[in-house]
């Protein structure tokens, strides 16, 4: 224990005070210390996407970054996203709608960059998306659907946005 | 009381998005890795280094002193009882005891009270091994002489198939035409983005429980028995949410579930496994590389007339399944095209490799990768068109295969027809601009397999007095969309609605037994059985509700929550209250159940004849490539398939599991393949053994999927398979497409960008050596000592 | 033989400013490691490549994350600039164009958005792709310990495989770019099997200076990556094409050339023969488009 650091993380809008070793990685820490298992351990070398949270509204590979070093930022996990049973987050229901989730494992790495990839771009294009979400493997959908679900997402919140 | 399909379906036929979407998108879903228990250790395996060697001596005392360190355990530790899939090919122990056979094979595992310090023990072990000779290629292991990996195995054959049907010599010596040719296929790994991961506990009571990742629980409890030496009813395997199948593993017991349940029993602690990406990516259960000699006889009008078709199949150090790897090329030679005449001998061979096993479409694509590229060969030579060779040889509905196939449903020639629209082949081919192709590839899956002792699939229905339905199955949905389609089927019959019925998980103390999810086989064999259950519920509800409503039990309708008369819908009552008037006026509590066996005889595998699956789904897969001539690079612009899936009973789930399939296939094509040099795995990783991103696939408006329906008499409401068929020939539709764009044929795969380079160089005469640098590139490959630098 | 595993232990500390880095450096001769973005080192820790005794987090010297002009018009990037910083900067866009285009096509988003420009130099690792970029536009690197500071060029930074002319007490703090000349233009090519994310096969890049009135090669630069140990200049490369016009002749030329210069390796990644051939054809590509896109700035520039 000698060598833990106390760090104090902001998640999903809840401070957390921790006791950890600096060699924790943001994704363990999550997972281990605060049980959000959304964020997926798969390849563990930044490869696939599925540890993906968003550090101050920006995807990150959560497996590549310290714990330590998540302090002062605002770390959005999956669960953070949804307004709770039964009221998903529109990216959520159009990847459900559309038929991009298979297996789930990369799903909610990708809902996030998705998430993320709207608030800045809210009307990607095909090629967009592509670009957006090529760091997130996926081996059960082919990416097909995941795609049509994106747009649905975009078209769904630029509908909403006219009506307000 | 069958219920036909008629179009007015309530849910059947409808795009339901899956049950579990919600659970997964919201990342509730707990996978095995997510499970943590009080008291938990984590487990490690310690993993040879060697290729082949015999161990001589383990000492895990220094690792064992080490803090945080609860128990080690070696192959001795274990009863020492082979397990496996057959009885004549049982070969693993769940840890090496004598000697090892391949780089990652088994030695020794350690629990721990966190991981760091797990991973530390590992390097404490001191396992003192001899080095053997080792070998890695197939056709070198069966040479006198080669190492022996296997007592049992002097020339280290691990399984062999050999039939005949016809007479092939007859077949050959009345063709027109006869070609020979040679493939070759790569190691592939399913790549699935969730490692194995598992938690075994031994309780007090003796109980073993293993929540674990698997397809095939059932087959995993039988296994666990057999290796641990128990009584199977001492084991419980409970399914956790499966992060993609594709029979990695997830099919048999791993080492892991054998280790978590031991080091439980010892430690007195549940213990969780799970192993890193680059374990998996090194360890075995890999799609067979096969080396195929195809020689194909035809008239001179495309007609197809005998084919010897051989194999070496590079198995690796264990056999898996291997007999059913080895039985199924010849097999499935026999569709989608008529062959009246075929011989086939095919080898399984034991080498130092990791060994292979099953992977989505199993020995299947390989052989429609060979033998549909050599088909387009055969029609250039004979001045045909692509399509025209095969519309000649379709086989049609109804027909018999010389190896004992009955086709029920069979709509090649409608897949056919329907790819050719779809991608506007009629349009583009021969006519588009140079370093363009398109091509075409077929293949044909079964839907489901009478391929071992218990293949049927039962089912339970439970109604509860709110109206809802529990769902009880012996099979798992691995993300395909099981869940939603059994639930689907059970709706319908009962007249509810999809949020009413809940699906149960695997548990093998309370789900029926089953074999699990492979061979594409859930939505025919469990859908069967689901449709039985839910019909043996509904009949009992039916005559309750007849006396209640004074009606004839033909005339009751079960609707969207409510059960009427039909011709006078008034008279009804709503499906919850029938069931409380069932269950507490009545005392009746109603459960129905229904059990599924195609009742086929079981394939007589010295001969290779009977009829394999109840139900064949043939498909077409048409792609366009472009080619980068300079620097061999391939874009996949477009891919358009048809595949029989018979009924699409969810149409979204079907349209995702036969595009996911198609971009494995691409996959497999061109970009897949795991390295070895002297037996070990150089690229264990997602960076290098590269599956195909978003990128790297065509845009949305270039891909087309057409269900052709034929609605299977045998299949739940028609449904046939979706989950492999229709990526059985999109490697050879690749193929066929670069062979258009750049008139070179490329018989091995990958077909990577440094092949196309030098074919093409060789092809215009450039560069002499061009054909020398493209056959190093293979030999490149199997020389050591390369760091990690380029 | 190892698997990937949990990180090793160590002791971490993030100093607050570039002076307090170069001390513990100091004081920590070859036990210190710098961690950047991670998304070099964190993998390596985890391969057990690196096992280091003190970790030293620099993300929050947000006094080394900058895109500066000079008062002279140079360029000075801080070392911890995040590629997606590179990319979406405004100012490179408009003056160093191929710089952007390189950094919107390394990695992926998540990759981009913690990776530094510092790290990816400093990593000296031959598929690294900022350094032929960088090496074309004739960079600088501001190198500082607790003795002095001093400037490299770039192109004499890498030593060998993972390592450059830095000392283990050095930081590499900010790069510099000089104003690039007037009607000028670079293109970065590489080649990898999958159309993202992989490691770079080979990759070239070039530089075109325009001799506007005589429509001529006033100057070139061509890197090489992935292409030998360290990121190469392909001098004799360049030297063929200065003063020429352009031609499909000076263009084989030159490639040749650069072929000759580079001394790319056979692994089980890609064989020497390939990657030649790749050399060949991506150093005339990133010619002839650095050229247009000379032709095009001097087009700007009389319009």
């Amino acid at each position: 224990m000698k060598n833990f650091l106390p760090i104090s993380l902001r998640v999903n809008g809840e401070p957390y005070d921790l006791l950890i070793p600096p060699w924790r990685t943001l994704l363990e820490v999550l997972r281990e210390n605060l049980s959000l298992t959304g964020a997926k351990r798969s390849c563990q070398e930044g490869q696939c996407g599925a540890c993906t949270v968003l550090l101050d509204r920006k995807p990150i590979n959560s497996c590549l970054y310290l714990a330590v070093e998540a302090q002062g930022k605002e770390i959005l996990t999956i669960e953070g996203l949804s307004r709770g049973a039964g009221d998903l987050h529109p990216v959520q229901k159009s990847f459900v709608e559309k038929g991009a989730i298979q297996c789930g494992f990369c799903t909610p790495g990708l809902v996030l960059s998705t998430v993320s990839l709207l608030d800045e771009n809210p009307n990607p294009s095909e090629d967009e998306i592509r670009k957006a979400v090529v760091g997130h493997l996926c081996r059960c959908t082919g990416y097909f659907q995941i795609i049509e679900a994106i747009l649905a997402a975009a078209r769904e919140r630029a509908g909403k946005d006219t009506e307000a | 009381m069958t219920i036909e399909p008629h179009e007015d379906h309530a849910i059947i036929g409808k795009p339901v998005p899956k049950k579990d979407g919600w659970i997964k998108a919201t990342g509730e879903a707990k996978y095995a890795d997510d499970l943590f228990m009080p008291g938990m250790l984590y487990g490690k395996l310690l993993r040879s280094p060697y290729p082949h060697a015999k161990i001589s001596h383990i000492d895990a005392s220094r690792a064992e002193k080490l803090p945080g360190i609860r128990t080690v355990i070696t192959g001795k530790d274990f009863p020492g009882i082979k397990y496996g899939n057959m009885p004549q090919t049982r070969d693993y122990l769940p840890l090496a005891i004598e000697k090892v056979r391949y780089i990652g094979d088994e030695v020794a595992a350690i629990a721990a009270i966190d991981e760091d310090s797990a991973e530390e023990a590992l390097d404490l072990i001191r396992v003192e091994y001899e080095p053997l000779p080792a070998v890695f290629d197939a056709e070198d292991a069966m040479k006198p002489g080669a190492p022996q990996l296997h007592d049992h195995a002097a020339t280290n054959i691990s399984a062999e198939s050999a039939f005949q049907f016809g007479d092939v010599d007859k077949g050959f010596a009345e063709s027109d035409y006869l070609r020979e040719d040679l493939f070759e296929t790569q190691p592939i790994k399913q790549g699935m983005l969730e490692p194995h991961a598992c938690i075994g506990l031994w309780d007090e009571t003796d109980k073993i429980t293993l929540w674990a990742s698997k397809q095939s629980p059932y087959v995993v409890w039988k296994q666990l028995a057999m290796g641990l030496g128990v009584e199977a009813s001492k084991i419980r395997v409970i399914q956790t949410y499966v992060g993609g199948g594709f029979s990695e593993g997830e099919q048999e017991a791993m080492a892991m579930d054998f280790c978590a349940v031991l080091l439980s029993k010892k430690s007195r602690r549940p213990v969780k496994f799970v192993h890193t990406m680059d374990e998996v990516l090194s360890i075995g259960h890999m799609r067979h590389p096969l080396k195929i000699w195809l020689k194909t006889g035809a008239k001179r009008d495309g007609t197809l007339l005998a084919q010897h078709l051989k194999i070496v199949a590079n198995g690796g150090a264990y056999s898996s399944i291997g007999q059913l790897s080895m039985y199924l090329p010849g097999a499935m030679l026999n569709l989608p095209y008529r062959v009246p005449n075929i011989r086939y001998e095919a080898h399984r061979v034991y080498t130092n490799n990791g060994f292979c096993g099953a992977l989505r479409g199993h020995t299947i694509p390989q052989i429609c990768f060979a033998r549909d590229s050599q088909l387009d060969t055969i029609a250039e030579k004979l001045g045909l068109d692509p399509i025209e060779i095969r519309l000649k040889n379709a086989r049609q509905p109804g027909e018999v295969t010389p190896n004992g196939f009955r086709l029920t449903t069979f709509g090649f020639t409608e897949c056919l027809e329907k790819a050719v629209e779809a991608s506007g082949w009629r349009e583009k081919y021969g006519k588009l601009p140079r370093y363009r192709g398109i091509g075409i590839g077929c293949g044909s899956l079964v839907s489901g397999a009478r391929i071992m002792g218990h293949s049927a699939s039962s089912a339970q229905v439970n109604i509860h007095e709110d109206g809802t339905v529990f769902l009880v199955t012996g099979s798992t949905d691995v993300g395909q969309g099981a869940d939603t389609v059994l639930s689907m089927i059970a709706a319908e019959v009962l007249g509810v609605r999809m949020e009413d019925i809940r699906f149960a998980m695997v548990d093998t103390d309370m789900t029926p037994a089953d074999p699990g999810t492979f061979s594409s086989r859930v939505t025919f064999w469990t859908g069967n059985a689901v449709k039985l259950a839910s019909e043996d519920a509904r009949e009992q509800l039916a005559e309750i509700a007849a006396q209640k409503l004074k009606a004839d039990v033909k005339d009751i309708v079960f609707r969207d929550r409510q059960v009427y008369v039909g011709h006078d819908p008034q008279r009804g009552l709503s499906f919850g209250e029938l069931v409380r008037l069932a269950q507490h006026r009545l005392g009746r509590i109603i459960m129905g159940k229904g059990s599924y066996t195609s009742g086929d005889a079981l394939i007589d595998f010295r001969t290779g004849y009977g009829n394999m699956s109840p139900a064949y789904t043939p498909s077409a897969c048409v792609a366009e490539v472009e080619i980068d001539p300079e620097t061999g690079q391939v874009t996949v612009t477009g891919i358009w398939g048809a595949h029989d899936c018979g009924f699409p009973l969810n149409p979204m789930l079907v349209k995702g599991q036969v595009l996911g399939a198609t971009v494995m296939g691409i996959g497999q094509a061109l970009y897949e393949n795991l390295i070895r040099i002297e037996g070990k795995v150089m690229n264990p990783s997602f960076r290098d053994y590269k599956m195909p991103l978003t990128e790297d696939v065509p845009w949305l408006a270039n891909v087309g999927h057409v269900n052709v329906i034929t609605r299977d008499p045998s299949g739940p409401f028609g449904a046939k398979e979706a989950g492999e068929g229709a990526a059985a020939g999109v490697i050879a539709a690749v193929a066929n497409a670069v062979y258009q764009a750049t008139g070179v044929r490329f018989k091995s795969l990958p077909i990577s960008p440094d092949k196309i380079l030098f074919g093409l160089k060789e092809a215009r005469g450039e560069d002499g050596d061009a054909q020398a640098k493209r056959q190093s590139l293979t030999s490149e490959r199997s020389k050591g000592g390369f760091d990690e630098s380029d | 033989m190892s698997y990937l595993r949990r990180l090793p232990r160590f002791e971490y500390f993030a100093p607050q400013s570039v002076a307090a880095v170069c001390n513990a450096l100091a004081d920590y001769p070859g036990e210190a490691r710098l961690l950047a973005g991670g998304t070099d080192l964190v993998l390596q820790m985890r391969r057990r490549e690196i096992a280091p005794r003190y970790v030293i987090g620099l993300k929050g010297l947000s006094e080394l994350a900058f895109i500066r002009e000079q008062a002279d018009g140079h360029l000075a990037i801080g070392a911890m600039t995040t590629i997606q910083a590179i990319e979406s900067s405004p100012v490179i866009r408009k003056r160093y164009g191929l710089l952007s285009q390189t950094a919107g096509e390394m990695g992926s988003p998540e990759i981009r958005q913690v990776a530094t420009i510092g790290g990816n130099l400093a990593g000296a690792l031959p598929c690294a792709d900022f350094p032929p970029a960088l090496i074309v536009l004739g960079a600088k690197v501001k190198l500082q310990s607790k003795q002095e500071e001093r400037l490299v060029p770039l192109e004499d930074f890498f030593l060998r495989f993972e390592q450059t002319v830095a000392r283990r007490d050095e930081l590499l703090t900010e790069i510099y770019l000089c104003t690039p000349p007037p009607f000028s233009g670079g293109v970065y090519l590489k080649f990898h099997d999958r159309h993202s994310m992989d490691m770079t096969t080979t990759g070239v890049c070039a530089f075109v200076t325009l001799d506007k009135e005589r429509r001529l090669f006033r100057d070139v630069k061509i890197a090489l990556g992935s292409s030998a140990p360290v990121p190469l200049r392909a001098k004799k490369a360049e030297a063929a094409l200065r003063g020429r016009a352009f031609s499909e002749d000076a263009l084989e030329e030159s490639a040749s050339l650069a072929c000759e210069e580079a001394e790319p390796r056979s692994s089980w990644r890609a064989s020497r023969d390939f990657r030649l051939e790749l050399i060949r054809t991506l150093t005339k590509r990133a010619i002839r488009g650095a050229w247009e896109k000379a032709v095009a700035a001097s087009d700007r520039g009389r319009a």
